[in-house]
């Protein structure tokens, strides 16, 4: 592991955050960070946008849609 | 994580769709040996059979509607649309379970089944003048990407800050980026889908994908630094009463 530096850190960070990395290159960005203040805090954003994201767009379908659509499986399996 | 689930008649000629007959091949399966041969389905009476694959697919697929719902409103903007959206992705997820190979990823594909009768059937009524050429578009023609040069103590603020913005406040702000852009960022964060999926889903490029979600979270991220500063929200601790004039954006 080698200090990759902030503009491979930077560059990389979206697919980091995505473990889009392969291990090798995932193992040095977070080796930066380690010493990198200013990359952690970009980071840091970046993961509080994911969660953000995930608490807004939790759902739950309305309760009538799971019985419409259960008829509507019947009914289409009737007609087969 | 993995689940282990009851297949009754792995390579069962199983009847859906106008009695067209297909079978669920099992081949590349490593547990083909272990799966129970059920012959009594095999032979058992086509409605019951039928019942059978109904079972199986409510069992399977019909879990999956809270998520498919939300992802509805993402692309529909209106909860009447995603129901119907969500109901339609079902028939038609149901009328061609045949062909979905188990063991194989469910989720990823109901998903691309959802994103298509969206694009088939609802995109056409509210087609985003600018979508299809917004992927060519230049960061700097989107405003905002890249242009914000903020400090050390300013970008923990800004996490601070949108860590506490209402919900409502995130929604608005996906509803306002570009619809790829915006399915990118939903299908990467909150399905937590990989590139490659994503771009399986929205039959684009895996560079496309890239692309779009760098984007739509550079976007996102700056609507809701804004909305914060309007609200007063803390970002910076220096100006968070000031109006928004410091999120400039080159035009």
């Amino acid at each position: 592991m080698t200090d990759c530096g902030c503009e491979k850190a930077k560059a990389e960070l979206e697919e980091y955050l995505h473990n889009e990395l392969a291990k090798a290159d995932a193992a040095d960005i977070a080796e930066h960070m380690a010493h990198c203040e200013d990359c952690t805090r970009e980071a840091h954003v970046g993961t509080v946008l994911t969660q953000a994201v995930q608490r807004a767009c939790r759902e739950t379908a309305p309760s009538d849609l799971r019985d419409q659509v259960l008829a509507r499986l019947r009914e289409v399996q009737s007609t087969h | 994580m993995s689940v282990v689930l009851d297949r009754p008649s792995v390579n069962t000629p199983v009847i859906h769709e106008a009695g067209k007959v297909s079978f669920a091949l099992m081949s590349n399966s490593k547990d083909d040996t272990t799966a129970p041969a059920d012959i009594e389905t095999a032979e058992a009476e086509p409605e019951a059979r039928a019942v059978d694959v109904r079972s199986l697919f409510e069992e399977q697929a019909i879990p999956f509607m809270d998520q498919l719902y939300a992802a509805g409103l993402r692309m529909t903007r209106n909860p009447a649309d995603a129901a119907d959206l969500v109901q339609e992705t079902f028939v038609k997820a149901f009328a061609a379970f045949g062909q979905f190979q188990q063991g194989t990823n469910l989720k990823a594909w109901l998903y691309r089944i959802l994103t298509n009768t969206f694009i088939n059937n609802y995109r056409k009524k509210q087609r985003d003048p600018y979508q299809g050429t917004i992927d060519e578009l230049e960061d700097w023609q989107l405003g905002g990407a890249e242009s914000v040069t903020q400090g050390r103590s300013t970008r923990s603020a800004e996490a601070e800050a949108i860590d506490h913005l209402p919900d409502s406040a995130v929604k608005d702000a996906l509803q306002a980026i570009p619809e790829d852009f915006r399915m990118a960022v939903y299908f990467a964060d909150v399905e937590g889908f990989s590139y490659q999926e994503i771009a399986d889903i929205m039959k684009s490029p895996v560079g496309t994908v890239m692309s779009r979600l760098h984007r739509g979270r550079r976007m996102l991220r700056d609507l809701l630094s804004e909305y914060a500063l309007e609200r007063g929200i803390n970002t910076s601790g220096t100006r968070a009463n000031q109006p928004a004039t410091t999120g400039s954006k080159k035009k």
